[in-house]
């Protein structure tokens, strides 16, 4: 709570009579029913300085979790980092369209060598960072090198040997092995000036996006506000608040009128807020479970020297990864558990130009038994199946602080029992889980614009590949889809990599992961507030979703 | 710790005269007491499926006939949860005041019968606990031990020992000074023997009802740790998991994932409290008269 009362504070008030048709009202009504409200002052007094317009004003509630540590630098991980989004204050290379085909934005034209390893991108000549110094190719040279070559980024451009300006607005980057999933990393990659890279770069970032950063108090709140110079379209919001809240808290601004966009979860979806209306966006916010497939005591060491446990008894027979993917009823688990607010997944991104229909499955309880039968599991008299005097009982690892994460591994559990698989979910740090990574299911969260994690999650050499999957074929056709000098013309390769007609990493072949669900990211959205189009969000609950904010408006 | 102010106390001050009703009342409350204990104990056990066990139809339900405590999100019935919860903290708490109060009695015994020395070396060690917050040194204790029930209790047998001790301590330098410790002393009876033969019968009153105080000290820390993310793990339905979870379903209404732990937590304490007053006016007659 205290964020508002924080930004409230520091903007002179002028209370504007537009704003106070649209929010007053609102406002009046939510501290009836909260019995005067005081901790929220006067909603409206936050969009009114310095000429404004509260009708070209937006404040959105998000989790403190989506505060960058770091600042706002695209070196570390702004944008690009764990959970993608669009800079907003960098501008970037390219940007994916609604439709998630890759367009230019601060590159005019980019070119790709027959081989797959030099793209050459041609620079507009009329952007200008926020210190009046114009964005020329050398500044991408810059970041992309940093990036690559630097140790604080967390963006994958180990694939970038080196970028060179050729001239002003010509950058070359020279790859050492094709990789045309870097766009998708270039299109969240912020552009930074190499004149005023420096130390506190993050809380004073300069930058040639759609909005500069007024001010950034930490914990509490950022506002941005239209960049004056920015090359494309003058930004329709040209204000933008983001408050950082828990979610009761955020809850509570909204029935106070205080925000006109809130995250929220399926837990308080129930909620009646007059004025506001619960609105669910699609995602690739993907959960799903990673099946070891090796056998139980073996050892995968990464990064060098770090070994860990690999494989798991049950789970290496391919008969029960199978059944576990045919059973599961994510329609069922979905309607328990996010009370509806999902999407089945089959794949780590689902809908994706990329993604393979041969990744669905219907649910079939029947054929599960049948091919745990077959495969010699055998119903014991505990009701847990067992094959040689081995239980069908495996450990289900999650996050202990996520609750939707914890109901998702006991509903599961559940519908495995009734297969006479017995799943015993563990809840747990991520510092635990990860030892047991490599040996255990463990529930994840994944999800992004982009097919990199298609390659990660199933290439036998993919830092994501918790289930130790190794495939000739598979390897392959990743390899292949990554090396395609057009991307639509890898799209096909990454379909087949799931599965070829003989071999892959679908349902009918190694069924390597468990998919459950994508999570549909809900929010509270103020009557009236018009968000435009919303690409699928990904993994992350938080920035993706102000991703076009220049292009909303007020009715 | 000696309070002159208890009920038991000031019930036995009345009854004076009778003697067996002076000792009969804090005995029935004593074996009431130990009766609960073990009501909620094998409840616990007996209820901890369906404690763990989910039912996503009936989730979110308030308290009705079929769920009197009524469901969490994931369906489970809150009676089951905090019988069994309870059950689980009793049980920690038993045995982590069970090991806590043995390393009190066994530093009190070295500091006040082994020499200058090794009271010097227990009162700095003493100071050193007591200097530093509970929960702080149960958090690092817990973590650095894998967290989980192990962690707990190491880290509550590590910590709640410095109050007895000090008391069981003092009783000893007490006992020292009388004369017939002195005598055994001359005749050239051991320290060793003098302790077991002289020291522990003299302070076993005081180290009971110091045991049972302990109770309620470790039932509230284990909730706390375990509420924090340091203690027993998510699974577990020990009253802190659950208080915890509770936290992030108060705002949206679900008032009853709180209130019925909560009370039976309050209760288990205030109980506990009770028992060792009723058992302070068994084996301690003469000090609650006084």
């Amino acid at each position: 709570m205290q964020p508002i009362n924080r930004y409230a504070a520091s903007a002179p008030t002028s209370p504007a009579p537009a704003c106070l048709t649209r929010r007053a009202l609102v406002g009046a009504a939510a501290l009836v029913g909260l019995g005067g409200c005081a901790v929220f002052p006067d909603a409206g007094a936050d969009s009114a300085s310095d000429g404004v317009d509260p009708n070209r004003t937006v404040t959105i509630a998000m989790s403190p979790e989506s505060e960058p540590a770091a600042g706002f630098d695209p070196l570390v991980s702004w944008g690009c980092g764990e959970h993608v989004h669009e800079p907003l204050i960098q501008s970037t290379l390219v940007v994916t369209d609604d439709a998630m085909n890759v367009t230019c934005d601060l590159a005019t034209e980019f070119l790709c060598s027959d081989d797959g390893l030099v793209w050459t991108f041609t620079i507009r000549d009329d952007a200008v960072f926020s210190d009046g110094e114009p964005c020329t190719a050398e500044d991408v040279a810059f970041t992309v090198d940093r990036v690559a070559h630097g140790d604080t980024s967390q963006a994958d451009l180990s694939m970038v040997d080196a970028a060179v300006a050729l001239d002003d607005r010509t950058v070359e980057l020279r790859l050492s092995r094709p990789h045309n999933a870097l766009l998708y990393t270039l299109a969240v990659l912020g552009i930074v000036p190499a004149h005023a890279y420096g130390d506190g770069y993050g809380s004073a970032p300069i930058g040639s996006g759609r909005y500069l950063l007024e001010r950034w108090d930490r914990g509490q709140q950022v506002v941005l506000t239209a960049n004056p110079g920015y090359y494309g379209a003058a930004p329709a919001m040209e204000r933008v608040v983001v408050v950082f809240m828990e979610e009761d808290a955020a809850l509570a601004a909204v029935r106070a009128g205080e925000v006109d966009l809130a995250y929220t979860s399926p837990v308080r979806a129930s909620e009646d807020v007059a004025g506001y209306e619960l609105v669910a966006y699609d995602t690739v916010d993907s959960r799903g479970i990673s099946l070891p497939t090796g056998p139980a005591g073996g050892t995968k060491v990464v990064d060098g020297d770090v070994a860990y446990d690999a494989g798991n008894a049950v789970t290496s027979d391919v008969a029960v990864r199978r059944a576990m993917v045919t059973g599961v009823d994510r329609a069922a688990l979905i309607d328990e558990v996010l009370n509806g607010y999902g999407t089945v997944a089959y794949s780590v991104g689902d809908g994706m130009p990329w993604s393979s229909d041969d990744m669905r499955v219907e649910c079939d309880a029947g054929a599960a038994r049948r091919m745990l039968e077959e495969a010699g599991w055998l119903l014991g008299s505990d009701g847990v199946r067992a094959r040689d005097g081995l239980r069908a009982s495996i450990d289900l690892w999650y996050t202990a602080g996520d609750s939707a994460r914890q109901a998702i591994a006991h509903a599961f559990a559940d519908q495995m029992s009734e297969l006479g698989i017995e799943v015993c979910p563990r809840g747990a740090s991520w510092d635990e889980i990860y030892l047991h990574q490599y040996a255990s299911p463990v529930l994840w969260g994944w999800g992004s614009n982009a097919p990199i994690e298609v390659y990660e999650l199933h290439h036998s050499k993919g830092w994501g590949n918790y289930a130790c999957y190794e495939s000739d074929a598979v390897d392959a056709w990743l390899d292949a889809a990554l090396a395609q000098p057009e991307l639509t013309d890898s799209y096909d390769l990454w379909k087949r990599a799931m599965w070829d007609g003989t071999e892959g990493v679908a349902p009918q072949g190694a069924a390597t992961w468990c998919w459950l669900a994508n999570v549909d990211h809900l929010y509270w959205k103020r009557e009236g507030l018009d968000v435009a189009e919303q690409k699928p969000h990904p993994h992350g609950h938080g920035w993706s979703v102000v991703n076009n904010v220049d292009r909303w408006s007020w009715a | 710790m000696p309070r002159a102010d208890l009920p038991a106390a000031e019930g036995s001050l009345h009854v004076l005269p009778a003697d067996t009703r002076r000792f009969c009342a804090p005995r029935a409350r004593l074996l009431a007491f130990c009766a609960a204990i073990a009501v909620v104990m094998v409840s616990g056990a007996v209820l901890y499926d369906s404690a763990i066990s989910t039912d996503f139809a009936a989730a979110y339900l308030a308290p009705c006939w079929e769920h009197p405590f009524g469901t969490d999100w994931m369906g489970r019935d809150m009676l089951a949860r905090t019988v069994s919860g309870l059950a689980v903290s009793l049980a920690v708490a038993l045995v982590a005041a069970a090991a806590t109060s043995v390393v009190a009695l066994l530093l009190a015994l070295v500091a006040a019968l082994g020499g200058s020395w090794a009271d010097a070396a227990v009162a700095w060690l003493t100071d050193l606990v007591l200097g530093i917050p509970h929960i702080i040194l149960l958090i690092l204790i817990s973590y650095a031990l894998g967290r989980g029930a192990a962690g707990v209790l190491v880290g509550l047998a590590l910590t709640h020992w410095p109050a007895l001790s000090r008391v069981l301590r003092a009783e000893l330098v007490e006992l020292r000074s009388r004369p017939y410790m002195a005598c055994s002393r001359a005749l050239g009876v051991s320290r060793l023997s003098l302790a077991l033969r002289h020291g522990l019968p003299a302070i076993l009153p005081q180290y009971l009802v110091g045991l049972v105080l302990l109770l309620p000290h470790a039932v509230l820390h284990e909730a706390s740790i375990t509420f924090l993310g340091f203690g027993l793990s998510p699974e577990q339905p020990a009253i802190g998991v659950i208080l915890s979870e509770a936290m992030g379903y108060l705002s949206s209404g679900s008032w009853w994932l709180a209130v019925f732990p909560g009370l039976a937590l309050l209760a288990a304490v205030l109980a506990f409290e009770r028992a060792a007053a009723s058992l302070r006016a068994l084996v301690l007659p003469a000090e609650v008269r006084r």
